[in-house]
């Protein structure tokens, strides 16, 4: 029988309870241990038990005692998806931690370089803040994209607190990041002025440690918390 | 129990995040087993990649009784 059918024999309302393990499905209905098709207050009956039993206090000899009423068929389909597939690959070379260290950096170099060159004037440290600035948005999109990959295979694209602020957090800093390069690009000369689109950048380039952290924080409670 | 849709959004969080962490502790388990030549170390290493993958199962298992009292909640109201 297939998955669906053993669910409809759950032990109640008359139901016969059988559970199935390993490919074969069994009677349990009068089993002192699974009235009204409950084990343990833990267990329904109607379900496939296989990955269970290594947590029981008990082993499969239990079992033998239970007569075999039919096996049950896996869906092949489901078992070998392409999302096991991607799960392997991602759990292998896990990409998004790889990937997100550095734009992380690369932002805090970028902040500590206009911020040496707004004290001391000198156009190097200018420079190096929108080379570091620029790499450093351009290397958020792949590690925003392994986030993304992330979430799908790890956890089924459900959007609970901590990923719609990842999501919404990852969003704004590309954005200021585009936005910041684009000013300075467009204003070669913005340095050498006090024009609001020199303070602008300024905020941009300092605005991102904040949303830096709070992106960060928020992974490493996935990973630690 | 009767739990706020707060609590159980919160609950599925930490499930949510939970189940990778089995399949990775199953993985290192089997990598592991596979190091070893004895029977007996295999099945140590095999016996503990199970105990993970009941623990991954039972916490799916929980996830989806979260999801319908989470549903329940949000269509009662």
């Amino acid at each position: 029988m297939k998955l669906e059918e053993l669910s409809k024999h759950n032990g109640q309302n008359g139901e016969k309870a059988y559970v199935a393990y390993k490919g074969k499905v069994y009677d349990v209905t009068n089993s002192k241990r699974w009235q009204n098709g409950v084990h343990m207050a833990r267990h329904r009956a109607g379900e496939d038990l296989t990955d269970f039993l290594a947590l029981a206090p008990h082993t499969d000899e239990v079992l033998k005692s239970f007569e075999v009423v039919d096996t049950l068929e896996i869906d092949e389909s489901k078992t070998q998806s392409s999302k096991e597939t991607l799960i392997k690959f991602y759990q292998k070379f896990h990409p998004h931690p790889v990937l997100i260290h550095y734009p992380l950096g690369l932002f805090f170099f970028a902040a500590l370089m206009q911020l040496l060159f707004l004290l001391t004037s000198l156009s190097s440290f200018e420079l190096s803040a929108i080379y570091a600035f620029f790499v450093a948005t351009i290397m958020a999109i792949p590690a925003i994209s392994a986030g993304f990959l992330s979430w799908w295979i790890n956890y089924d694209k459900q959007t609970t607190k901590i990923f719609k602020n990842k999501i919404t957090f990852s969003i704004i800093l590309v954005l200021i990041g585009i936005t910041g390069i684009v000013i300075r690009v467009t204003n070669p000369d913005i340095s050498s002025t006090n024009s609001l689109a020199f303070i602008i950048y300024n905020v941009l380039i300092f605005a991102n440690l904040p949303i830096v952290l709070f992106i960060a924080y928020e992974g490493g409670k996935i990973t630690w918390a | 129990m009767d739990y706020t849709l707060e609590e159980l959004e919160e609950m599925k969080q930490i499930i949510l995040i939970a189940i990778p962490k089995e399949i990775s502790a199953r993985d290192f388990y089997l990598n592991a087993s596979k190091k070893f030549k004895t029977q007996e170390s295999i099945q140590l290493f095999l016996s503990l990649a199970e105990q993970e993958k009941g623990h991954e199962a039972s916490l799916r298992k929980i996830l989806k009784d979260i999801e319908e009292n989470i549903i329940k909640i949000k269509n009662s109201k």
